[in-house]
């Protein structure tokens, strides 16, 4: 086999993977996504079903955004100074992570894959390089994603004054997890 | 061979530009309806120095508010002889509001002067969208006074009604930036017992305020009503002012306090918008101050475990 052949093979083959990866995304745009903050004195919980991801299969492209307004929380006033104080959703009114798969993953068959996905989580207009672990499952051409992890509010400029310190925890943990279904 | 070589490399590149764009392409495609949240807390609290501000309760929250207005700090009653004004009480207030729902809060008062007591409800009618399909905040105020002091003169309180003052009040605001937010309120006051027969019973006022955060928790506040010169005639024998009131509000977690400078002797709008005697420029302006503090008064029924708090 000489080289012209070579790369002939290898430009029809990228041909074909365009196009049938062109078929291939999925979309959701009501995933659950909530927030854990844990100390001895208080929990705080707090949830959205307004997530929104995008997963393009061609690429292994993944893309989670929040508008941090939906969250809901239990008492309203910790909701309102949430959003004022805290995450500032006036000036920055999305959460988002966007990756790659660092694991191959066939979307075409039924199937469990614990992955990783390494891109950029941008929280309070702060972006992070992130390794972020997950879960996607995949049955009847529907994909389910899950993952859990810990934001520290240091990393992206959130400041907890003194006086809160114990009601606030450091590290906060969050939860996605939804169903995409893929764009026809 | 030089023709597929570069075939391939400006095909790569094509595919490899289309992966860096797609996926955040199809987010924005996906979030081009988005969802109209409401624009909130235009104010940090329901009141702004002496006004009311559009915002109400939250539900099931009770809110303890402490206010005080001290004497004049210039003029014939201030200076050294009074602490500028820190040895008089020219009103006390002492007042409970109730969020019924996030958009119904019930309220009720009592101050020093003239032992008014005061009962309210404060409906929220609209509220202003991050998506502009709304651009204001509007909520509704109605205010009952009753007078229970000992009548001043025989001929005062004549008939028992002459005792209560009504006031109706449209509060309507926009929060024009995360630091900025303004506020207009026009308003009606029916009373019966006014000292000048030429004084009308029904008053009208317009109010002004306004809040600049400096800060995310301690912000500059004023407000102004105009009240004289409206239906109110300009030659009464006792002359009257047009409230201004400015603070500086620090909120921390569930308490609000605020500082402020008034010329208005007394704390509740049945009373200060039509019995403002002190001025500004005459030495009758003093310091008061506001304890504000929420307390959540049943937990939430919600059965979401996702949004469960719990204080330990």
């Amino acid at each position: 086999m000489n080289s012209k052949t070579k790369i002939l093979r290898l430009l029809v083959a990228l041909l074909l993977l365009n196009l049938s990866a062109n078929a291939q995304n999925f979309l959701s745009k009501n995933l659950r996504i909530g927030l854990f903050s844990s100390t001895p004195l208080e929990d705080i919980r707090a949830v959205s079903d307004n997530g929104s991801a995008a997963l393009v299969v061609k690429t292994r492209e993944i893309a989670i955004q929040l508008n941090v307004k939906t969250l809901e929380f239990d008492r309203k006033l910790m909701q309102e100074h949430f959003n004022e104080n805290y995450i500032e959703s006036d000036k920055y009114p999305y959460a988002k992570f966007k990756g790659v798969l660092d694991q191959p993953v066939d979307f075409s068959k039924d199937g469990d894959y614990a992955v990783t996905v390494t891109g950029v989580l941008s929280v309070h207009g702060v972006d992070k390089k992130r390794t972020i672990p997950g879960k996607v499952t995949i049955s009847n051409g529907v994909v389910q994603i899950s993952t859990e992890f810990k934001v520290a509010c240091v990393d992206h400029d959130i400041k907890i004054p003194k006086l809160v310190f114990t009601k606030i925890a450091e590290f906060i943990t969050i939860k996605a997890a939804g169903k995409l279904n893929p764009l026809k | 061979m030089n023709k597929i070589k570069y075939l391939l490399i400006s095909f790569s590149f094509f595919t490899l530009h289309a992966q860096a764009q797609e996926a955040d392409s199809l987010l924005k495609a996906l979030d081009s309806g988005g969802v109209a949240t409401t624009v909130d807390a235009a104010f940090k609290s329901t009141h702004v120095v002496l006004s009311h501000s559009s915002e109400t309760q939250k539900k099931h929250d009770l809110d303890l508010r402490i206010r005080h207005h001290f004497g004049d700090i210039g003029g014939r009653f201030g200076s050294a002889h009074t602490l500028y004004g820190l040895d008089v009480a020219s009103d006390l207030f002492i007042g409970l509001d109730y969020g019924v729902s996030d958009r119904f809060t019930v309220a009720v008062g009592r101050s020093k002067q003239d032992e008014l007591y005061n009962f309210s409800g404060k409906y929220r009618l609209l509220r202003q969208k991050t998506n502009e399909s709304m651009p204001i905040n509007m909520t509704l105020f109605g205010q009952m006074g009753w007078v229970a002091r000992e009548p001043l003169s025989d001929s005062e309180f004549a008939k028992y009604s002459n005792r209560f003052s009504y006031f109706f009040q449209s509060i309507i605001s926009r929060k024009l930036s995360s630091r900025l937010s303004l506020q207009v309120m026009p308003a009606l006051l029916m009373r019966r017992a006014q000292e000048d027969t030429r004084d009308p019973e029904n008053l009208f006022s317009v109010g002004f305020a306004g809040r600049m955060k400096i800060t995310k928790r301690l912000s500059f506040i004023a407000d102004y009503t105009v009240v004289n010169g409206l239906s109110r005639p300009k030659n009464l024998t006792q002359a009257y002012y047009n409230p201004l009131g400015v603070g500086l509000e620090i909120e921390t977690g569930g308490h609000i306090f605020s500082l402020n400078f008034m010329n208005s002797e007394y704390i509740v709008e049945n009373n200060f918008i039509p019995n403002t005697r002190k001025s500004w420029s005459k030495g009758g302006v003093r310091f008061g101050f506001t304890i504000s503090r929420n307390f959540t008064l049943f937990k939430s029924k919600n059965e979401d475990p996702d949004k469960k708090s719990k204080i330990y």
